[in-house]
């Protein structure tokens, strides 16, 4: 399934839950494990002065300081790449980060790019964990490979993925994630829970629903789930429906912790891969930055 | 008879001090080395409580819980998590307590005394 995993990392204390994530699958997965990090970006066009992105430093590039840079690599996963028993490969590259990690992604093609938070999120910042960094977001917007994000200590303790959560919300995208996670279901043996959230998030402002109202949304909710589906499921039958009422993102958490999760598949909407201004859904972020186990997003170029 | 405790870590040196602090403390003792030993040892045991590690070789504590919370008989045995991870103490929601490696035997004990019926 995962032959190939790419480990885009910071090599700060911000990845090293996904670190854990990404070794611990490419044991479990006999996969290839590729650990790249950008150093930074130049402080003009094909300058050799660089400002460090770890040590917000001006340095001067050369191959001497590549070289430590990765040795400095190699010694933060030394504990990590001791008990990985596949291969790896270390890479260093200059620039912007985001475009550094999609061009490695376009010329030597991954199954998976595991990716951590943000590094910019400073201790005392009020959006500390509560949104996810820019690179993630144009990574995984722009990238034709499923890209695995582990932002919380709590969501890195599982050590293989058994039990699936996918949330959809009926859209072309839920359904390629879904697709997906059929794929990997039938692949690894994986329990799938699909799921999904009647947004009733307007409740509370003044929106008019009874109880009644609630449960036939439900009811329908649940139908379509049964018809869009299950059909797909052929001979998968270790599967679980649920609906439930409440604000979406945080619904898929409290889902996932229910079950015991050790996975949430989503897909995001976006369909300007490269725009700046084009932001993942909310949903889909709340759930990145808040769930206790690793997400997998998906957008639209994985399945062309 | 005392109550049974135990204790899954696969750290032998752990494992040892926890089953004689507990032994000298009255309670009766029984160890596994990781998750599908643990869940053995449970379904044999039925212990009064566990101890938990989080990382172990194959299954993690976390995937350990899951698996005993789905039995009848296991479910609501309490979970004391011991690791030395940081946020450990969101691993498991339902864990009724979750310590840091190295721990304070008193603290433990207390614990222990407080959450096993």
């Amino acid at each position: 399934m995962f032959k190939k995993i790419l480990f885009a990392t910071s090599a700060t204390g911000a990845c090293d839950h996904a670190a854990r994530v990404a070794f611990a699958m490419a044991g479990r997965f006999s996969a290839q494990l590729d650990i790249f990090h950008v150093i930074g970006l130049p402080t003009r066009a094909y300058s050799q002065v660089v400002i460090d992105a770890k040590t917000r430093e001006r340095v001067e590039i050369d191959e001497e300081y590549c070289d430590w840079v990765k040795e400095e690599l190699r010694v933060y996963y030394e504990q990590l790449l001791e008990k990985l028993a596949g291969n790896h490969t270390m890479e260093v590259a200059v620039g912007e980060t985001h475009r550094e990690i999609l061009r490695k992604v376009r010329n030597d093609p991954p199954d998976l790019i595991v990716m951590g938070g943000s590094t910019r999120h400073v201790e005392d910042s009020a959006f500390r964990n509560v949104v996810t960094g820019s690179t993630f977001q144009r990574v995984a917007k722009a990238a034709p490979r499923p890209v695995l994000v582990i932002t919380r200590p709590a969501a890195s303790f599982w050590g293989g993925f058994s039990r699936i959560v996918v949330g959809t919300d009926f859209s072309e995208g839920a359904d390629m994630a879904v697709e997906y996670a059929l794929h990997l279901a039938r692949t690894t043996g994986c329990e799938i829970c699909l799921f999904h959230a009647v947004d009733i998030s307007g409740l509370p402002l003044g929106q008019f629903l009874t109880q009644d109202d609630i449960e036939d949304r439900l009811r329908v909710a649940r139908k379509r789930i049964r018809s869009r589906y299950v059909p797909q499921f052929g001979d998968i039958r270790n599967y679980t429906v649920d609906v439930w009422e409440g604000i979406p993102g945080l619904e898929i958490v409290k889902y996932a912790r229910e079950k015991q999760a050790d996975l949430i598949i989503m897909a995001h909407h976006a369909r300007r891969a490269e725009s700046g201004e084009d932001r993942m859904g909310s949903v889909m972020e709340q759930v990145i930055v808040r769930a206790g186990c690793p997400v997998l997003s998906l957008n639209r170029t994985v399945f062309k | 008879m005392g109550k049974k405790i135990l204790v899954i870590d696969d750290d032998p040196a752990v494992v040892e001090y926890l089953t004689t602090l507990f032994e000298d403390n009255g309670y009766a003792t029984c160890s596994a080395r990781d998750a599908s030993e643990g869940l053995e040892v449970a379904r044999r045991e039925q212990p009064d409580l566990i101890t938990l590690d989080l990382e172990m070789p194959g299954e993690w504590g976390p995937r350990f819980y899951r698996k005993m919370s789905e039995e009848k008989t296991l479910k609501n045995t309490p979970v004391i998590v011991i690791s030395g991870l940081s946020g450990h103490k969101y691993a498991i929601n339902k864990a009724v307590a979750s310590i840091s490696k190295p721990f304070d035997r008193d603290e433990l004990l207390r614990i222990v005394q407080e959450n096993i019926v």
